[in-house]
């Protein structure tokens, strides 16, 4: 039996790189969410009537406008989709290349994405932005028009 | 304290096996009453249904945040410096980590169904994915090489201080535009306008979720302490092997 004291190990334990290595991903995730939050979040989007008004809202650059779709306004031709988009009895022509899809219909807030062109909003996204009630779908409502149509989807 | 492993073979007591039982019970009420019983939405349709799931989420895991910085204050606080508070507090958090990651993902999923996106850089989901950042932050603080006192001692700072995110996240909507709605249960105004079975449903889900955070922590918790228990045996043993080693020599 083998009774010699052991070898004497270095005192200094290797050290835990995988905690290390985490930490340092998760500050470098953080800083990449706080840039985008400081360049992109704080305030979403202009609204229709700050459209050239507003700081950070000029007609000459990109935006995101948020207003109301018009009830009675929504076009769909050509692959196309038109519609009038209002907020503060202000009014804005928005055409979109494509179909929205989705929840998307007239009487609901969108956030529209694009530019100022000849004072047509020519947008290329459109974010339907829903309020934060919520009531039952009544189907024969919904199978109604015009103005009993509106009122159930602004409750 | 090595006797604690020798007389635990598992981490269920009476109490967790009967709040267990009940989480059971609720989350399926949950899970029929929202995917059956409730209506549809009349602009979301069918999609509201992840309502049921991401709000009770998201509110667990704030509660499960503010334990651990309650928890954390009290290891801090106390003049035992107690352990049972650390380990409550890690285990609060690694629980709320998996609820705001559950919030993430149903908040994604439902963003691609009415918004038209799974993820926009709005102030509501940015400061949620901060939160969760940090929280995944604190937790691989917790796995920094030292004693359980330094882990405890590092990991509480951070608590403090992460808890402070909260009222961002969820005043993100009121002090920003944001694409994400406000609030419709705890809003300024306290009027809820949400259908009665709705509202039935979501706080059926708050009850259920919290009922399944507390089972989880309570185990964790106990986990926890066997971990600790058998490192500081494992500890113990190489002592005595040395000591013994020494007296031979």
């Amino acid at each position: 039996m083998d009774l010699s004291p052991r070898a004497s190990e270095p005192s200094r334990k290797p050290r835990k790189w995988l905690p290390i290595v985490l930490l340092s991903l998760v500050g470098l995730g953080g800083i990449v969410i706080v840039t985008q939050f400081l360049t992109s979040a704080i305030d979403y989007y202009c609204n229709v009537d700050e459209i050239g008004v507003r700081s950070g809202c000029e007609e000459s650059t990109r935006l995101r406008v948020q207003g109301t779709v018009e009830q009675g306004s929504l076009q769909k031709t050509g692959g196309k989709t038109s519609f009038v988009m209002t907020f503060n009895d202000k009014s804005i022509n928005v055409v979109y290349a494509g179909d929205p899809g989705g929840v998307f219909q007239e009487c609901i807030s969108v956030v529209a994405h694009g530019r100022m062109i000849d004072g047509t909003f020519e947008s290329n996204r459109i974010e339907v932005k829903h309020s934060n009630e919520y009531a039952e779908k009544n189907a024969d409502r919904l199978d109604s028009s015009g103005s009993a149509a509106c009122s159930q989807v602004q409750g | 304290m090595s006797q604690v492993l020798q007389r635990t073979s598992a981490t269920g007591t009476r109490a967790t096996k009967v709040i267990g039982a009940l989480a059971i019970l609720v989350m399926a009420w949950v899970v029929v009453s929202g995917l059956v019983l409730t209506p549809q939405d009349v602009v979301q349709g069918e999609s509201v249904r992840i309502m049921y799931v991401h709000v009770p989420s998201a509110w667990i895991a704030y509660l499960a945040f503010i334990f651990t910085a309650v928890a954390s204050a009290s290891w801090l606080i106390s003049k035992k410096h107690s352990m049972g508070f650390d380990r409550f507090a890690g285990a609060s958090a690694e629980v709320g980590v998996m609820f705001m990651a559950i919030t993430l993902i149903t908040g994604s999923l439902w963003g691609r169904l009415t918004w038209g996106e799974f993820w926009q850089w709005d102030p509501r989901l940015t400061t949620t994915a901060f939160l969760f950042v940090t929280y995944v932050g604190y937790l691989a603080v917790r796995r920094l090489e030292g004693s359980v006192e330094q882990r405890a001692r590092r990991s509480a700072v951070v608590a403090m201080l992460a808890v402070l995110e909260i009222p961002l996240v969820h005043f993100s909507v009121v002090l920003w535009r944001s694409l994400h709605q406000g609030a419709t249960v705890l809003n300024p105004n306290g009027d809820v306008k949400m259908d009665d079975l709705m509202l039935f449903t979501l706080f059926s889900g708050v009850v259920g979720f919290t009922l399944v955070f507390v089972w989880l922590v309570l185990h964790r918790q106990r986990t926890m302490l066997l971990v600790d228990v058998a490192n500081r045996q494992g500890l113990d043993a190489a002592i005595a092997a040395r000591k013994i080693e020494g007296s031979v020599n």
